[in-house]
């Protein structure tokens, strides 16, 4: 069987001669130290991302399968972006720079963390209307139609293939930040937010669909939302529906229409409570299920909603940085997570610094010998 | 005293409507009421409101990101008169993101909810070295620090605030309390930590009874 075969018929609930070996990335700081220690060469560490060539070669060296997370897209964000500069350097080494959206954001030259959002240009309507809108609307050079005709012939034959199908909030609170869209929707302008979202929805909807016209053919289509954090959702699940829902139908359908009936989305966080509007309007594939975070959810999320309930994850990478021992104990947890069928073992999120090369390449060998 | 009046802030502070409560708390002043009475049975009263909705799930970030600003709205008009009226903070807490992350709407969040508790807070910001933390501490007599860190890869900056706080002889005169999404009880157990929360608003309420403890209250 190709990998291809092994993870589709996992999701579909049929027999595979054995488990694939997934994986989601690493932080680039694990990579530079992998580097360091002589695990990898200092090349593999450089521009090491999800479906580069030096993935796929790092891929090799430690027995991975694939990348879940390695899928083609469109331009479906801002276009064009706004002109990124930096507005203020500041006495402590970081800068006050706006970004593609708008946003502004105080980062500092070496630290790849999540940067502070200071402020924010999409205040109300009438930045809305002139600044944004325009740049919100579908236009064909989003697409590469061209490169998509030839699809069916360039796509690895091995890996299965996602379409990246864009994000219904997700992207509106990168463009807003997690204060200014709550302030939006709970204060000044909740009518302005819902046209935010519509508006940006009806632009991915049209670039999905462009897409699919030129006849290119995936074996699933893949959201990104990040929506929620430690507790819960960003905000409430009753708003999320309202503004969403609606979103997700819409594109879902037009990807069934297409035959793609196996629809993933990634969203960190405590999730639970968001599930409904995604299950019920077509997304049927949690990934990558955060152990760390949230404990053993995907088994809840099985006994709660049944067997239209897929996930991809659920592996807590933090035994990676410990010993066998530990990812022993993973991998028959896995085992017990695989027999409840539709379920591909992956790390809960990109692998963090502190993690051992020696016991990656360990994982990723037995995961292998799991049969279904 | 104008009970309605109190209560009027705490019902808008709830429904985070920052203009309002500025106008209700100038209001309040303006009919006698003490800054503290406006403080403790008004604006407070509201901001824990919102905290247990958001540990029962009623209310999400959102919510209490728009209570806090109207909170702020409410505290900005009081605290020089607290100031006059010779009201003192319960105490004080440094507060920070720690070294290597940027990330502040979780200390953001803490720092406005501990406030609203009565307690001074010392914003050091992100990216904060270890030895900045110990030089606030000691400048401003804290019982309190209060660590942030959004990531795997920033976590264990924690831990080396606590380090500093050892070296520099002073960890038993603060409380360490912390927080942020990769943050277990088990972590802050391991790191020497006094106290971890899951949520802002829980933070709130422990930092209040920390602060109390050192006070010998």
């Amino acid at each position: 069987m190709t990998n291809r075969e092994r993870a589709l018929n996992i999701l579909h609930y049929k027999p595979a001669d054995r488990l694939p070996a997934v994986h989601f990335s690493y932080w680039p700081e694990l990579l530079t130290e992998w580097a360091d220690q002589g695990k990898i060469s200092r090349e593999l560490a450089v521009g090491n991302h999800d479906g580069s060539a030096k993935e796929k070669e790092l891929d090799q060296i430690i027995g991975w399968d694939f990348n879940w997370n390695h899928v083609v897209g469109t331009n479906n964000g801002l276009y064009p972006g706004f002109e990124a500069k930096v507005l203020e350097e500041l006495p402590d080494g970081s800068r006050r720079v706006q970004n593609h959206n708008g946003l502004i954001e105080r980062i500092k030259p070496g630290i790849t963390s999540i940067p502070s959002e200071d402020d924010y240009l999409l205040k109300d309507r009438d930045a809305f209307e002139t600044l944004y809108r325009p740049k919100m609307q579908f236009c064909p050079e989003r697409v590469n139609t061209e490169y998509f005709k030839h699809f069916n012939e360039l796509r690895p034959a091995d890996t299965p293939v996602g379409l990246h199908v864009g994000s219904v909030l997700g992207s509106i609170r990168d463009i807003t930040s997690v204060v200014g869209m709550s302030y939006l929707i709970y204060d000044e302008d909740e009518d302005l937010f819902a046209d935010i979202v519509d508006t940006f929805a009806d632009m991915q909807y049209k670039c999905v669909e462009a897409v699919l016209e030129t006849g290119a053919q995936f074996d699933f289509a893949h959201y990104w939302e990040d929506i929620c954090f430690k507790t819960g959702p960003l905000l409430s699940p009753a708003t999320f529906d309202e503004l969403c829902a609606k979103h997700y139908k819409k594109r879902n359908d037009l990807l069934h229409q297409h035959g793609i009936d196996i629809i993933s989305l990634d969203c960190d966080g405590v999730i639970d409570k968001l599930i409904p509007t995604w299950l019920d309007n077509g997304v049927n594939v949690l990934f990558p299920i955060e152990v760390g975070v949230w404990g053993d959810q995907f088994e809840a999320a099985r006994k709660k909603y049944g067997e239209r309930i897929l996930g991809i994850g659920g592996m807590d990478k933090t035994a990676l940085r410990k010993d066998k021992a530990a990812v022993d104990a993973e991998i028959e947890r896995m085992k017990r997570l695989v027999s409840l069928g539709g379920f591909l073992p992956c790390p809960d999120h990109r692998l963090m610094p502190g993690t051992k090369f020696e016991l990656v390449q360990y994982y990723a060998e037995k995961i292998k010998e799991i049969r279904i | 005293m104008n009970a309605a009046l109190l209560n009027e802030i705490s019902e808008k502070l709830q429904r985070g409507k920052a203009k309002d409560v500025s106008a209700l708390v100038t209001q309040a002043l303006e009919e006698g009421i003490s800054a503290e009475a406006i403080l403790n049975e008004g604006l407070v009263v509201g901001m824990n409101l919102v905290g247990d909705k958001f540990r029962n799930n009623e209310v999400f970030v959102p919510e209490v990101l728009v209570a806090a600003r109207a909170m702020n709205a409410g505290l900005k008009i009081l605290k020089p008169v607290l100031s006059n009226e010779g009201v003192e903070p319960l105490g004080t807490a440094v507060i920070c993101t720690v070294k290597g992350d940027m990330h502040d709407i979780g200390k953001n969040l803490v720092k406005m909810m501990i406030e609203g508790q009565g307690i001074a807070c010392v914003d050091l910001g992100v990216d904060v070295e270890p030895a900045a933390i110990v030089a606030a501490v000691k400048e401003n007599n804290a019982q309190l620090v209060c660590l942030s860190a959004l990531l795997t890869t920033t976590m264990m900056g924690q831990k080396d605030v606590i380090d500093a706080l050892v070296e520099a002889g002073i960890r038993d005169t603060v409380k360490v309390m912390v927080g942020g999404a990769p943050i277990t009880q088990a972590f802050a157990d391991e790191i020497g930590a006094d106290c971890y929360t899951l949520d802002a608003a829980s933070a709130a309420r422990e930092a209040k009874r920390l602060i109390l403890e050192m006070k010998g209250a």
